[in-house]
């Protein structure tokens, strides 16, 4: 297990295009972005190519990393987080029928949250999201862990597009109110 | 009940991930020119990062890290930086720290790689933005004749990748959507004239942003890959 502070020296290193370093990095990380990625995307395929091009800007940005900013998981799953997303809102949705694969995916089902987040600040998340109505709660984590838009969360929870949109803004906005509190 | 303003309801859906292709984008360019919007991202990436313990790893394709390792070799830059652009290159670093008038330093970097060599000719005024990701990587330059809406795009330090295209966008509010001004993956100075359809004054207020595109340019007419750099338009004295 590589610590923060480990990846955070390796990374340093890794912006002055130390390669062994590189590779630790990706030894360290790789699974838990391979896993952000496949989640949003459902696909192999688009997952593999995605990782691709994540590492290959880890590599020409790791000097942009601020250890005082975000922690280098943090830093590095943000950007697999957008590129993922950025790729999920160019794609047609898979079926299932054509990529069995999909089934392997972890399923959307609620978590305990207050069992799984971390830390002060994932203790402080878990406990303003249960302050939400059950359903805004899931169309929260279903969009931020499985990438759905506003039209496929819509039509998941059969309601329009707009009224998706309101509902978000006004969770996050709630969010925001309860984490500053 | 509390609302989120503009900005901070952008910058939450944006790291929600709920905004549709061209959203995204569209934030993607604003970012690097409006320092608000990029602190209220970075705000809400950092309340909502507990979030990531939820994504269980799995392990990547062996194999994998060998492609990686391949493409960052196989990346070349477009075009053959000369003199001219290394001293771009470090005229930027030093204004890096400043980051004083982005007009200034767009002017100057005009003058700097001597853009009236590849500017349309004509005696009107002309317009010039710098594409770039940060202050220190001017990416491409783009000069416009505002009279004859001919645009000079000259790459600065791009790096072509293999299989991709980069495509040119207009932002402006009036325009809504992102409207393509076409591929640019030429490795010399490109004239176009895809901004003859645009007005003077929506030329004059536009951000132009730079997305990386599956080879030949987005097949939805919207942009579909990462936002990769983006300036705005300034005039320049001539």
């Amino acid at each position: 297990m590589t610590t923060p502070p480990e990846i955070t020296q390796l990374l340093s290193r890794v912006a002055q295009r130390d390669r062994d370093a590189f590779k630790l990095v990706y030894g360290a990380t790789s699974s838990k972005l391979y896993g952000i990625v496949l989640r949003i995307l459902h696909r192999r395929d688009l997952a593999d190519e995605v990782l691709q091009e994540v590492y290959v800007k880890i590599w020409e940005r790791a000097g942009d990393f601020d250890s005082a900013r975000a922690s280098p998981i943090t830093w590095m799953a943000t950007i697999a987080r957008n590129r993922a997303l950025d790729e999920a809102r160019r794609k047609r949705p898979a079926s299932i029928e054509e990529h069995p694969e999909l089934l392997n995916v972890p399923s959307a089902d609620e978590p305990a949250l207050d069992l799984v987040l971390k830390g002060e600040d994932g203790r402080k998340l878990a406990s303003c999201l249960s302050r939400l109505e059950p359903e805004r709660r899931q169309i929260v984590v279903l969009a931020y862990c499985d990438g759905l838009s506003r039209d496929e969360l819509g039509a998941k929870f059969g309601q329009p597009a707009n009224t998706i949109k309101t509902w978000l803004r006004r969770s996050l906005a709630q969010l925001k109110t309860c984490l500053s509190s | 009940m509390t609302e989120l303003d503009d900005i901070n309801g952008m910058a939450a859906e944006y790291v929600l991930g709920t905004l549709n292709a061209a959203e995204r984008a569209h934030v993607a360019a604003r970012r690097l020119r409006e320092p608000a919007l990029e602190a209220a991202i970075v705000e809400w990436e950092k309340l909502l990062a507990p979030l990531n313990e939820l994504f269980a790893g799995v392990a990547p394709p062996a194999g994998l890290y060998q492609q990686i390792i391949q493409r960052l070799s196989g990346t070349r830059a477009a075009g053959r930086p000369g003199a001219d652009v290394i001293d771009v290159t470090r005229r930027m670093k030093r204004w890096r720290a400043g980051a004083l008038a982005a007009s200034a330093m767009a002017a100057s970097l005009a003058i700097a790689i001597g853009v009236d060599k590849f500017a349309p000719r004509g005696p009107s005024k002309n317009l010039v933005a710098v594409l770039q990701k940060d202050a220190a990587s001017p990416a491409f330059l783009v000069t416009v004749n505002i009279e004859q809406k001919l645009m000079t795009v000259r790459p600065v330090s791009a790096k072509h990748e293999v299989g991709k295209s980069y495509e040119l966008w207009i932002i402006q509010d009036s325009l809504g959507a992102p409207k393509s001004l076409g591929v640019i993956d030429d490795s010399g100075p490109m004239l176009r004239s895809t901004l003859a359809s645009y007005k003077p004054d929506v030329i004059e207020s536009a951000t132009l942003a730079v997305s990386l595109e599956p080879e030949g340019g987005s097949k939805t007419g919207a942009p579909t890959g990462p936002v990769v750099f983006a300036g705005k338009m300034i005039e320049t004295s001539k």
